[in-house]
C-alpha cells in the first residue's frame, strides 16, 4: 500500500492528459455526443461481452470484487477511421484514454475504487466551403466548425464480499466542458477578414449505481447492474439548460464450460429517451433508447514461457440514441454500429502489471452515411 | 528490480503505443446531416454617418519640413522654390606642400546640383529659370512677395533640363561666377522656376529625408598661387517654395486630405454597439465621395490612411501606432467620384479589451505625407447623401446551442 500514492498519482495524471487528447467521430456532432466506451483493454477484446464483469470498468461496481489486491489501471486507444461523406471519404485518427482507475481493499470483503472515465465524447470537427455574394459579389467562404471537450464520469464505488453474492454500490459525477468554436475564413485576396466565434459549455451531473454478482453454477456468473442518472446540467456564459440523463442497465454471464475456455456475454439498454425533451426544446432531433449486446470468447491455450496467454474474440453491436440530422419533429436515419474484437493479454514484472491488447474493428452508419473504425486498446494493470 | 524494470519498460511501451497516433480530425461536412445545427450567416448595412463630427485642419508636415521642393507653372498651382545657401569656406588647406592653407581668389564656374523626384516626362524643352535673392530673404515670403525679385535683373540663368532626365541627381552648370556683396558674408540665395511650352511641374529634394541640393563653386587661389584649384559644395540653410494660390485651411463642408501643407481630417463617429463591440465584422468599407478630382502629378498616387486616435487632443491627438488596424485605400491623381476605405481592422480594434476605452475616432491623413503634391478632397455629413457612409458585412450572432 505504501506505493499506492505514486500509482495513484501517475494515473490521475494520465486522466488530466486525457481530454486535451481526445478527439472522435464526426457523428458526435448531434445531441450529446457519442456514447464513449469506458472499456478495459480485455473487456474490448471481448466484445464488451466481460464489461458487467470487468473490475476496470466502470459498469457494475460488484464486479470491483474481483481485485484481491491494491491497483491501479490505465487505458489507452488509437483509433483510427474512415468516414464517408458521400462523395469520397475522408481518413481520421484520434487518441483517448477511456478509462483510468485505482482500487484498494479494505480488509477482505470490501473493496473500494475510484474510477474516471470517458461518458460523453463531443470531439468533431467539420469544414464546409460554399459560395456567399455578400454586398452583390461572389466569395468563396470555408467555415470550419469544431468542438473540443465533453463529459467524464468521475465514481467511487465499492464492493462487498457475500457468501453467495458480491454487491456494489457507486456514486457518479459527471463533469466536463466543450470549447466550441466556428470560424469563416475568405480567400488571401479577398477584402474580407476572417471570422471567428467560440463558446464553453460547462457540465455538471451526478448518478448512483448498484450492481450484484451472483454464481448460480460452479464455472457460471451472472450479473446485473443499474445505474440512475439525475440531470446533466450545461451553462455557458449566458444561458443554461438541463437534460434528463438515462437510466443504464446492463446484465451479463460469464462461464468456464471447459479448462481454458471462457464465455462473457452483456446486454444493455439505456433510456435515452427521457433526454429526448430537452434536446427538442433545443432544436435537436429526439434521442431514443438504446440496446447494445457483447459476446465474447476466450481461450487460454497458449503460454507465453510460463505464463498464460490468453487469446480474446468477441462481436458487439449498440444503438446509438442521437439520429443523425433530423429536427425536433422529424428524426433522421437512427445510428448504429458493430465491430469484431479481437486480443490477448499476458502478465508482466512477475505478475505485478498485466497488459490487455483489445482490437476492435466496426463500422457505425445511419442512412447512407458510414464510418469504418479500427481501434487498438492498450490496457495496463499494476498491482504494486 | 528486474521485475520493475518490465514493469516500467511494459509502461513506456503501452504509453507509446496508446499515445503514437497523430490527431486527424477534420473532415467535410455532410450536409444538413453532419453539419452543425446552426450556420454562419453574412448580412449587410448601410449605415449613414449623418451624426459625425468631422473636420479638417491644414498644417501637420509644413512647407519647410517637406522632403520636396516645387517649381510649377500649372494653372491650378504655382510654385517657386526658394533656397539659401550658407557661405562656403574662404580658404582650404594643401598637404605636401610648404603652404599651410590657400584663400579663394577668383570664382570659376558656379554648378547646382539637384535631386529630381517628379516631373511631368510627356512635357518636353523643360527649363529651369534661377534668379538671385537678397541673401537674406523673408522665409515668410508668398508667391506675391517674391515677385519682384523674379525680374531680368536678378535673372542668373535659365538652363535646360534634359527630356531624358529623370528621377535622380543632376548637375546644372548655372553661371561662370557670382558676385557676393561683402555685406552677404558669403550667403547666396536663388529663386527657382520652371518654364515649359506647355503647363507643369517639377520636384526636386529638399534634404528632409531626401537629397538636398548643393551648390558647387569652382575656385582659384589668389595670386600668385592662383593656378591652384578647389571647390567648394555648401547645402541650403534655408529651403522652401511658395505657392499661388496660397494654402488656406479647408472650407466648411471639406474633408481635405494631403496637399501641403498636409490637411488631415478628424472624423468622430457614432456607431451601432453591433459594429463595434463585435468580433463578427467581416468586412466594413467607410465610402468617401470626392469633392473636385484628386490632386497631384499627373498619374501620380497615393494612399488616404485612416487610423484610430488612442488620445483625443483635437487636432494633436494621439494616434495608435499599429499600422495593422488603420485601414488604407490607394487614391489616382484625376479620380472622382466615390473612394471606399477599409474600416475593418480599426473596428476590430475598437471590439478589443485594448481599444474599447478609445474614443471613436479616427484621423484622415495621406500617405507619404509631406513627400508628395497629392491632395484630395471629401465631402463632409453636411453633405447629405454624399456624406460620408459607413458599408458594414457582419457575421449575425451564431447560435451554438445548449446542450
Amino acid at each position: 500500500m505504501r506505493r499506492a500514492p505514486a500509482v495513484l498519482a501517475a494515473l490521475l495524471a494520465c486522466a488530466g492528459a486525457s481530454r486535451a487528447a481526445a478527439q472522435d467521430s464526426v457523428f458526435g456532432i448531434r445531441g450529446l455526443g457519442l456514447l464513449d466506451r469506458g472499456v478495459s483493454g480485455k473487456s474490448a477484446a471481448l466484445g464488451g461481452g466481460y464489461v458487467v464483469f470487468d473490475p476496470s470498468a466502470a459498469v457494475n461496481p460488484a464486479s470491483l470484487a474481483g481485485w484481491h489486491t491494491t491497483a491501479g489501471w490505465a487505458v489507452g486507444a488509437g483509433s483510427f477511421r474512415s468516414f464517408d461523406y458521400g462523395t469520397g471519404t475522408s481518413s481520421l485518427s484520434a487518441t483517448r484514454f477511456p478509462v483510468v482507475g485505482f482500487a484498494g481493499g479494505i480488509g477482505e470483503k470490501v473493496v473500494v475504487a475510484i474510477t474516471a472515465s470517458d461518458y460523453l465524447d463531443r470531439n468533431w470537427s467539420v469544414q464546409q466551403t460554399d459560395t456567399v455574394s455578400p454586398r452583390g459579389t461572389p466569395v468563396v467562404a470555408s467555415d470550419n466548425t469544431q468542438s473540443a471537450g465533453g463529459v467524464t464520469d468521475l465514481r467511487l464505488a465499492m464492493a462487498y464480499r457475500l457468501p453467495n453474492i458480491t454487491v456494489g454500490f457507486g456514486a457518479h459525477v459527471l463533469t466536463g466542458s466543450t470549447n466550441t468554436s466556428v470560424s469563416r475564413h475568405f480567400p488571401d485576396d479577398s477584402a474580407f477578414v476572417p471570422y471567428t466565434q467560440a463558446q464553453t459549455t460547462n457540465y455538471a451531473g451526478v448518478g448512483f449505481s448498484a450492481g450484484a454478482l451472483v454464481s448460480p453454477l460452479p464455472g457460471l456468473v451472472t450479473g446485473a447492474s443499474v445505474r440512475v442518472n439525475g440531470r446533466l446540467r450545461a451553462t455557458t456564459t449566458d444561458t443554461a439548460a438541463d437534460v434528463p440523463m438515462p437510466v443504464e442497465v446492463n446484465a451479463g454471464f460469464y462461464d468456464q464450460p471447459l479448462p481454458g475456455l471462457a464465455v462473457a456475454g452483456t446486454v444493455g439498454w439505456a433510456s435515452w429517451s427521457r433526454a429526448a425533451g430537452a434536446l427538442a426544446a433545443a432544436g435537436q432531433a429526439r434521442s431514443r433508447d438504446v440496446w447494445s449486446v457483447g459476446l465474447g470468447v476466450e481461450v487460454g491455450v497458449l503460454r507465453l514461457g510460463r505464463r498464460p496467454l490468453p487469446l480474446r474474440f468477441g462481436y458487439r453491436w449498440r444503438q446509438l440514441p442521437f439520429p443523425i440530422g433530423g429536427d425536433a419533429t422529424t428524426p433522421g436515419p437512427a445510428l448504429s454500429e458493430h465491430a469484431v474484437t479481437t486480443g490477448l493479454g499476458f502478465d508482466t514484472a512477475g505478475g505485478r502489471a498485466t497488459v490487455d491488447l483489445g482490437l476492435d474493428i466496426g463500422s457505425r452508419a445511419a442512412g447512407t452515411l458510414s464510418e469504418s473504425f479500427t481501434t487498438l486498446y492498450v490496457g495496463l494493470t499494476i498491482r504494486p | 528490480m528486474s521485475a520493475w524494470r518490465s514493469a516500467v519498460f511494459v509502461t513506456g511501451l503501452a504509453a507509446a503505443a496508446a499515445m503514437g497516433c497523430q490527431e486527424k480530425v477534420t473532415t467535410p461536412s455532410r450536409c444538413p446531416a453532419l453539419c452543425p445545427a446552426s450556420k454562419v450567416e453574412l448580412a449587410d448595412t448601410l449605415l449613414p454617418l449623418a451624426d459625425t463630427a468631422d473636420t479638417s485642419v491644414r498644417g501637420f508636415v509644413l512647407i519647410r519640413e517637406a522632403t520636396y521642393l516645387l517649381a510649377s507653372t500649372l494653372d491650378s498651382l504655382q510654385a517657386v522654390t526658394l533656397i539659401r545657401f550658407s557661405a562656403h569656406d574662404t580658404l582650404w588647406t594643401v598637404s605636401g606642400t610648404k603652404l599651410d592653407s590657400l584663400y579663394v581668389g577668383t570664382q570659376d564656374s558656379l554648378v547646382l546640383t539637384l535631386s529630381l523626384a517628379q516631373r511631368d516626362t510627356t512635357v518636353k524643352n523643360l527649363r529651369m529659370v534661377i534668379w538671385r535673392l537678397p541673401a537674406q530673404f523673408d522665409t515668410g515670403a508668398t508667391y506675391q512677395s517674391i515677385q519682384p525679385f523674379l525680374a531680368d535683373s536678378t535673372l542668373i540663368d535659365t538652363v535646360a533640363i534634359a527630356d531624358t532626365a529623370i528621377a535622380g541627381s543632376h548637375t546644372f552648370n548655372i553661371a561662370d561666377s557670382l558676385h557676393i556683396p561683402p555685406g552677404d558674408s558669403g550667403v547666396v540665395s536663388l529663386a527657382i522656376g520652371i518654364v515649359a511650352p506647355s503647363k507643369t511641374a517639377l520636384t526636386f529634394g529638399s534634404g528632409n529625408l531626401s537629397t538636398a541640393p548643393l551648390l558647387t563653386t569652382y575656385v582659384h587661389a589668389r595670386a600668385p598661387f592662383d593656378t591652384a584649384t578647389s571647390l567648394f559644395s555648401v547645402s541650403p540653410s534655408v529651403a522652401l517654395f511658395v505657392l499661388n494660390p496660397a494654402p488656406v485651411q479647408p472650407p466648411p463642408g471639406i474633408l481635405a486630405v494631403g496637399g501641403i501643407p498636409t490637411a488631415r481630417t478628424l472624423m468622430r463617429l457614432s456607431l451601432p454597439k453591433l459594429v463595434v463591440d463585435s468580433a463578427s465584422v467581416v468586412r466594413a468599407t467607410l465610402l468617401l465621395n470626392t469633392v473636385g478630382a484628386v490632386g497631384g502629378f499627373a498619374g501620380d498616387s497615393f494612399y488616404v490612411v485612416a487610423e484610430p486616435v488612442v488620445r483625443d487632443y483635437g487636432v494633436k491627438s494621439v494616434l495608435w501606432p499599429d499600422s495593422a488596424t488603420s485601414g488604407i485605400v490607394l487614391v489616382h491623381q484625376g479620380q472622382s467620384g466615390q473612394i471606399q476605405l477599409d474600416m475593418a481592422p480599426i473596428l476590430r480594434f475598437w471590439g478589443t479589451a485594448q481599444g474599447d476605452s478609445t474614443p471613436r475616432l479616427i484621423m484622415l491623413r495621406g500617405y507619404p505625407e509631406g513627400s508628395i503634391l497629392g491632395a484630395v478632397n471629401f465631402a463632409s455629413h453636411t453633405a447629405g447623401a454624399l456624406g460620408p457612409q459607413l458599408e458594414v458585412t457582419y457575421v449575425k450572432p451564431y447560435s451554438f446551442g445548449v446542450p
